[in-house]
């Protein structure tokens, strides 16, 4: 079997250990261990080498993770802290995987040890170490000291039905915050061509950490080959190993390291965010696979939770997925090499084909071979993702849209190669045309959907958009590919009251996910911020300011905004000034809110292009907090939940806020998509959807000073610097959560900024370097108003029809 | 910086847990007390300088752990190094069983591997279950050669390093002439266009 992770594992840990550090004329020992009958002498002789890999100053608490491997080439974890506080440094060896765990263990050990009662110590080890595990996804709970305390950790999924997330997971947070979507990139390719791999970096934490979510990455193959994620001083000269690895090496080790000697490797200086490397393997990928992973890497506001992780699973299901295809069964499942290939598209053949040659490829089809010779069934991440990519391609859907594509091929239209890419159908046909219209595209649009629509079921809308549940339109690569259609129908049904409905789509932004019921006290607090640090400001301001216009607008529709990322395309106007309020009309009037319904739809021809307009709802500037103390489960900014096709065959979309779920119509382009400046007003996306029997969200009664507040905006948005305002903590991006938490109902002392969840992290961004919108408060600075001119837009246009 | 090598050539040995690599490593080695880490970080790795025709060859020989698992052993396996040692035990038939299937595979994806086959702990001949003839027979299909060693009783040993090194020297010298001749024929090609 590939997994180098013990199965069957009986403890929660195999052996503690207390290090002393070294000594000049002594090398680091172990003074005590619990249990005492923990033998093995080479594993304890090295314990103590990677508890101490160099000499370093003991200057903060630090968690890190070491990996020893052992003749069967299965990992034992080590886990470590360092303490100024104390002399030693703490070690637990487990065979589980468990960082979280792990790390709260060690603190926990720690308090007892620093309490000086030995015994309490040996107690609650002792009770940890004999308690039977639970099972994934449970709580581990041990009570001690004669029952009056109680440890408890969670014991985590395996990543194949979890994949790691941000903020949760500490090493892919860590690996994330340190080495950029780019570089994350070279890295996987790197791996994918099975260099040797060295990470360096100062700190042991971001090192371990670094390593050990690469391999995650690399799910749901897994690195074969030597795998160090800490190489303590005296392993020096296995980076002279000719073989492929992956080695983690403190800096200061690195620093002993005569580079000549090593010879091709990649090196990933974390600390700096740099690559060396002697190849360009991401540009040997298929560019295709690359295109779409570096478009799903660049959304960062869809990269909290899972979103980093799942983008990775997906390029590897656009490379291997198609694996299925040359499975046989004989008397035994068979893997068919040939037909691997040739099933294949022509692009991706040439990388598959090395693919073969690779270890980590092969055992991953040993070990679908093995579960498949087992008879059981997959279930995991992988197979999920390869169901819903695959479907698009598994259906009568398939041979027509070969056909039409080979048309289209023939023609030789870039186009063809776009809607390949994007998989799935009309509702992305249509994007897609708006993307490229104008461009002589107009036919190809229309040929694919009078395809999609034989395929379709005309009742699909009336049924409530439940039976396109059966043909997931969603594909990984998919201009919209924030979706997580498995997980999330299961984890937040929300039921629109009169119909049965679930969302074929699940929510097209971690904002969204996050805030599924059952997570709502983390979403408002916890999630934003994360990237704060690696946001370069200048650059952000550099595409805003140069405007550019041609940017499809599709890219920024459909996303709440959460960072300056996506203000940046939000805007068609010319004037920088104004790059905060999308498509405002300069005084819309203030009509109320009409009559809430759950479902509505639009009837009339809309000849808005309203594919452009959603950000425009969704973007709420940079906000102060909103006064009430009532917490709304999806905020108050209305977002996408869903999607699916209207009788007609078009593509809608279900766009909820707080209290009801609008069906919304996209609509392709007569003529020319882009935006033009005299568009503007026309440019918004539909929605009934305001609030009117909230009193405590009421966007009209907020204030009529929008251009006050425009204005004091702009005001602070010119003169940075001259604010003293103290910004919110972002000293600590990391753990931000966790301070956060603390604060139960999602407010945060004052003198800081709470804006809504999905702007904060924006506001924190431009707090950071000076931009303060404190005064926007004072201002009367109205969060909604973009909202409430959309809303009142729709009753003054008077397009929409409504329908229960 | 003075080198005390001419050459450095990096080796690998492969084949199942329990056939003996180590032992014929620990017995070749110049630094037989040095630990042994492939039961720690899964790697291990031994070095001895020779003497061949007046030339100082440094040689490497890795190792790692849990290659039985693998089914074939992919050439980005051997993708830097020089040659590889191929070893079973010759009282264990599933061992050459392994080494079989991992030699075709070299045979078919890598391009210039310099190996030897070796049957180790050829020492009981009672035990031995995998016969001189078979093994032979297979070596020669692959036109490779065959050690039959103990590392126990040290026979074969020394003979079966140095072979295996004489090999890649060899592929390398012939390399190297290889990449003169082509030179030489580039460049006078090059210079009869000049002429004409």
């Amino acid at each position: 079997m590939g997994s180098r992770i013990r199965e069957n594992v009986q403890h929660f840990f195999e052996c503690f250990c207390e290090v002393v550090p070294p000594s000049d004329n002594k090398e680091a020992w172990i003074i005590q261990q619990y249990p005492y009958t923990y033998k093995d002498e080479e594993v304890l002789k090295s314990v103590s080498k990677f508890a101490y890999p160099y000499k370093f100053e003991n200057t903060v608490i630090q968690h890190y993770s070491f990996v020893l491997t052992d003749i069967e080439s299965k990992w034992t974890f080590g886990f470590c802290r360092h303490d100024p506080r104390s002399q030693t440094a703490i070690v637990v060896l487990s065979y589980l995987p468990w960082h979280q765990a792990f790390y709260k263990f060690l603190d926990n050990i720690a308090v007892l040890m620093h309490s000086r009662d030995t015994e309490s110590l040996n107690e609650f080890l002792s009770a940890v170490y004999k308690a039977k595990l639970t099972g994934p996804g449970k709580k581990f709970v041990v009570p001690f000291n004669k029952g009056e305390n109680v440890f408890s950790v969670d014991c985590p999924h395996p990543i194949a039905h979890q994949l790691p997330s941000i903020p949760e997971n500490r090493n892919l947070t860590e690996y994330y915050n340190a080495v950029d979507a780019n570089n994350m990139m070279i890295i996987f390719a790197s791996m994918l061509y099975e260099r040797r791999i060295i990470f360096t970096s100062k700190r042991l934490t971001r090192l371990s950490a670094c390593v050990q979510s690469a391999n995650d990455l690399l799910y749901p193959m897994i690195w074969q080959h030597i795998f160090i994620p800490v190489l303590p001083m005296t392993f020096s000269d296995y980076l002279l190993a000719p073989m492929p690895f992956l080695i983690g090496v403190p800096d200061e080790v690195l620093k002993n390291v005569n580079k000549c000697d090593v010879g091709e490797v990649v090196i990933l200086d974390a600390d700096n965010n740099t690559i060396e490397t002697p190849f360009d393997d991401v540009h040997n990928l298929p560019s295709e696979v690359v295109a779409s992973l570096k478009k799903q890497l660049k959304n960062r506001s869809a990269l909290l939770g899972d979103g980093v992780s799942r983008a990775f699973l997906r390029a590897l299901v656009q490379l291997i997925g198609g694996y299925r295809d040359a499975l046989s069964f004989e008397d035994k499942a068979n893997f068919d090499e040939e037909k691997f290939i040739e099933t294949r598209p022509s692009s991706l053949q040439p990388f598959l084909k090395e693919m073969l040659q690779l270890q980590i490829f092969r055992q991953f089809i040993e070990d679908r071979l093995n579960i498949l010779g087992a008879g059981l069934g997959f279930t995991d991440q992988f197979e999920t993702e390869v169901s819903v990519y695959s479907e698009k391609s598994s259906s009568k859907l398939k041979q027509q849209y070969k056909e039409w594509t080979s048309t289209m091929k023939k023609e030789g239209t870039a186009f063809f190669r776009n809607v390949k890419d994007k998989a799935n159908p009309a509702v992305k046909s249509a994007v897609k045309t708006v993307k490229d219209g104008g461009k002589g595209m107009k036919s190809a649009y229309k040929g694919l959907r009078s395809k999609l629509k034989d395929n379709q079921n005309p009742r699909q809308f009336e049924n409530g958009l439940k039976s396109s549940l059966d043909k997931p339109r969603s594909a990984p690569n998919s201009p919209t590919n924030k979706r997580r259609p498995m997980t999330f129908r299961r984890e937040t049904p929300i039921s629109l009251t009169g119909s049965a409905v679930e969302r074929p789509y699940s929510p097209l932004s971690p904002m969204s996910h996050t805030l599924s019921p059952d997570s709502a006290d983390h979403s408002q607090t916890a999630s934003p911020s994360l990237d704060i640090p690696k946001i370069d400001l200048m650059n952000e301001m550099k595409d805003i300011l140069k405007l550019r216009l041609d940017t499809p607008p599709i890219d920024r529709s459909l996303k709440p905004v959460r960072s300056l990322e996506n203000f940046k395309n939000s805007s068609p106007m010319s004037s920088p000034e104004r790059w905060i309020f999308p498509s405002r009309s300069p005084n819309p009037p203030l009509t109320s809110p009409p009559t809430r319904l759950f479902l509505s739809t639009q009837k009339s021809q809309d000849t808005q292009n309203l594919l452009q307009s959603p950000d425009d709802v969704f973007s709420s500037p940079p906000v102060p907090p909103r006064p009430s103390k009532t917490r709304d489960l999806f905020g108050t900014a209305p977002f996408i939940i869903g999607g699916g096709h209207n009788e007609n065959g078009h593509p809608v979309f279900l766009v909820a806020n707080q209290h009801t779920v609008d069906v919304v119509r996209l609509s392709p382009p007569t003529n020319s998509p882009r935006r033009k400046k005299d568009e503007e007003t026309e440019d918004l996306i539909r929605l009934d959807s305001s609030s009117s029997d909230i009193d405590d969200f009421d966007p009209l009664k907020s204030n009529s000073a929008n251009s006050l507040s425009n204005n004091a905006f702009l005001q602070n948005f010119h003169l940075p610097s001259s604010h003293n305002q103290v910004p919110m903590s972002v000293t600590n991006p990391l753990y931000n959560y966790e301070n956060h938490l603390t604060s139960p109902n999602g407010t945060l002392p004052s003198g800081t900024i709470t804006p809504r969840n999905p702007d904060r992290e924006t506001v924190e961004l431009l707090q950071e370097y000076g931009l303060d919108f404190q005064s926007f408060s004072s201002s009367k600075f109205d969060p909604f108003v973009s909202n409430r001119d959309n809303a009142g837009k729709v009753t003054s246009q008077n397009q929409w029809t409504k329908f229960e | 910086m003075a080198r005390d090598y001419d050459h450095l050539f990096k080796l690998l040995i492969i084949g199942d847990s329990g056939v003996g690599k180590s032992s014929l490593l620990l017995r070749f080695a110049d630094n037989t007390f040095s630990g042994s880490y492939i039961t720690t970080i899964g790697v291990d790795f031994k070095i001895r300088t020779v003497n061949i025709d007046g030339q100082r060859i440094k040689l490497q020989i890795w190792d790692t752990a849990g290659q039985e698992r693998f089914r074939t052993i992919t050439s980005t396996y051997y993708r830097g190094t020089h040659g590889v040692i191929v070893v079973y035990d010759v009282t264990n038939g599933e061992s050459f069983a392994n080494v079989k299937r991992w030699l075709l595979e070299i045979e078919q994806n890598c391009d210039v591997v310099n190996k030897v086959l070796v049957g180790n702990k050829n020492d009981c001949p009672d035990r031995k279950v995998v016969l001189t003839e078979d093994a032979e027979r297979f070596a020669r299909t692959l036109n490779i050669i065959l050690f039959e060693t103990s590392a126990k009783d040290n026979l074969n040993v020394e003979e079966m390093f140095l072979c295996v090194t004489r090999l890649v020297l060899k592929s390398k010298s012939t390399g190297e002439q290889r990449k003169e001749k082509v030179l030489l024929a580039e460049v006078t090609r090059r210079k009869r266009k000049q002429d004409r």
